[in-house]
């Protein structure tokens, strides 16, 4: 259930014209686990060069899996994908020449130092002596660790590992560079650095495939994003035009108690009224034009002898997307019911 | 080939680094050898005809030289890891998985060679004297190593299979039955028959006897050859294993 899509989707007879040139593409691309686990079912995505492509979507979504197929780490189920025009299956030696991988988890090595780990990183992609030196320096010299690059990597804080982990995924200049969730615990500061980072390392014209479970990070990096719930795609285009499907304003009613269908009913037929979300003990109107509506809503709840604790107009944010999309929110990660029917246009 | 070298100094890098790891490995060799020596010195005196002469810690040398060399240090280095995430990192860089296994067993035999050399000066200041002279000693740290590499595949392989550091760990204790199932107190000939017979099918039997030779009969060439026989077979069997493992993880 693909709620809009501004990437072209083709038909079947076109893709591969419509791939070719993509930086990252893929075709029903799924990947099962044992106990009949279905981590990603059959996902579509293309990514163009030189795009920082945002995948959003909570824990458990299939991110990381998505991700791991894509760097050849994992074979996929069923479907394809290719990286840098190359399938990931059949051309895997030449595909992990071409990308830079951040997984999650912050691979280091906790006994070598920053710098040694970089060096042995650059002999591993064929950069050695002198020139792995040189390179090794100036990584460092990009992520800000030269003061620390003959500690060893155990003795560095969350947001320095990370760092280290970035610049180990550059030693090559790659094509296109997967990130997995790369600000997943850090504090804002070293958020900030990293994405800074990113936006560096695109403008270079390396292409960027993050993840992420953060709404603010995919609307202020990413030039494009997908949403990922339950192992499949939900809503994809650039931030703006996934947040303009939502309406104008977002009306927010805290309940406090009062029946939700009878709140409802008291709205419907709202002028300007373009959709109404339910969330639990919450209503969420999407609407033309939000400060003017407040006035009808609120003789309308009155009328109905309805009680409301709180009225908020905001502009639609991704998390309204996600919320239209899922039927839950992403912010704090509450695991809401979902609730059928629950969205109408 | 650079490959390997790279991971392999990394690999030897993380043994200095952590000599932790290596030294417990150490203490269980060099505890036996004078536990047992000062236990059993009076029921086997110099005069003991399979001792020939010597003290009955030259009969007893190779068993501790085989528990200094077979550990499962690289399998739980491996499954660390992987653990930690580094071990994706090497998977999707562009080389040869294998490398990261012959990384690992570089390590195992500087390993090997440091942790022998050490067992068998302890050995020697003890009271061996080893007949085969300096080049023998020599050759029984080298296949003291060879082994410690061979025997590294196991370890190696259990952390593929299994991804778990406590079944890593744990795989060390099958050495046990396969170290004391052979003429480790006595020669073949002086053991029950039940015990000889399952001595004379256990290979790591000729691997001890073929050292011991070096240690108390001088060049046999036969229970060397047997033993450099034993030694290869096991290596390119738990070699082989562990390739096939990691060539296929999570593939």
């Amino acid at each position: 259930m693909t709620l809009d899509s501004n990437t072209s989707q083709p038909a079947d007879g076109n893709l591969a014209v419509a791939d070719a040139g993509a930086a990252i593409a893929a075709r029903g691309l799924r990947r099962d686990f044992k106990g009949g686990i279905e981590a990603v079912r059959d996902i579509d995505l293309t990514v163009a060069a030189g795009e920082v492509f945002g995948f959003l979507g909570p824990n458990g979504a299939g991110k990381t899996t998505t991700v791991r197929m894509l760097c050849t780490l994992l074979p996929p189920t069923s479907g394809s994908a290719t990286v840098a025009g190359l399938d990931v299956v059949r051309d895997g030696a030449e595909v992990r020449r071409r990308i830079g991988v951040a997984l999650q988890e912050i691979g280091l090595d906790p006994v070598q130092t920053g710098r040694e780990l970089l060096e042995l990183q650059c002999g591993l992609y064929g950069i050695t002596g002198r020139q792995g030196k040189l390179r090794a320096q100036e990584l460092l010299e990009l992520v800000g660790l030269v003061d620390a690059a003959e500690r060893r990597t155990k003795t560095y804080s969350g947001g320095m590992k990370r760092r280290l982990d970035l610049a180990s995924a550059l030693v090559h200049s790659p094509e296109v560079l997967f990130l997995d969730e790369p600000t997943t615990g850090l504090d804002p500061a070293s958020r900030l650095t990293v994405w800074d980072e990113v936006r560096r390392i695109n403008a270079s014209g390396t292409t960027v495939f993050l993840t992420t479970q953060y709404l603010e990070e995919a609307d202020k990096l990413c030039d494009r994003l997908a949403i990922i719930d339950e192992g499949q795609i939900v809503a994809e285009g650039t931030p703006e035009q996934l947040k303009a499907q939502m309406g104008h304003d977002v009306v927010s009613l805290s309940l406090d108690g009062a029946d939700i269908a009878a709140t409802e009913a008291a709205l419907s037929g709202l002028p300007g009224l373009e959709r109404v979300v339910v969330e639990p003990d919450a209503l969420a109107l999407y609407v033309e034009d939000g400060a003017s509506s407040i006035a009808e809503i609120v003789r309308r709840l009155d009328r109905d002898g309805i009680r409301v604790a709180a009225i908020t107009v905001s502009r639609p944010s991704l998390d309204d997307v996600f919320l239209r999309a899922t039927g839950r929110r992403l912010e704090g990660q509450e695991q809401q019911s979902q609730q059928p029917a629950a969205a109408t246009s | 080939m650079t490959e390997v070298l790279l991971l392999g100094r990394r690999a030897v890098r993380e043994v200095v680094r952590y000599p932790e790891a290596t030294i417990p490995t150490l203490f269980i060799p060099l505890f036996f050898l004078v536990v047992n020596i000062g236990q059993v010195s009076k029921t086997f005196p110099s005069t003991t005809p399979f001792l020939r002469g010597q003290g009955y810690v030259a009969f007893q040398l190779p068993v501790s030289l085989m528990f200094a060399v077979a550990t499962a240090t690289s399998g739980l280095a491996l499954v660390t890891e992987i653990d930690l995430g580094y071990f994706d990192k090497l998977l999707v860089a562009p080389i040869r998985r294998s490398s990261i296994i012959f990384g690992r067993l570089t390590a195992d035999l500087v390993r090997g060679i440091a942790g022998s050399g050490l067992v068998l000066l302890v050995g020697i200041a003890l009271g061996a004297r080893i007949q085969s002279g300096v080049l023998g000693a020599l050759l029984i740290v080298l296949l003291s190593a060879a082994f410690g590499v061979a025997y590294a595949g196991f370890g190696v392989l259990i952390a593929l299979r299994t991804r778990n550091v406590q079944a890593t760990q744990s795989s060390f204790l099958l050495f046990f039955p396969l170290l004391f199932l052979t003429p480790n107190f006595v020669p073949f000939d002086r053991l029950s028959s039940l015990m000889e017979t399952l001595a004379r099918i256990n290979p790591i039997s000729y691997v001890i006897v073929g050292i011991r030779s070096l240690v108390i009969d001088g060049w046999d060439a036969g229970k060397i050859g047997v033993c450099v026989l034993v030694i290869v077979a096991l290596g390119i069997i738990l070699t082989a294993l562990s390739l096939r493992a990691i060539a296929t993880y999570d593939r």
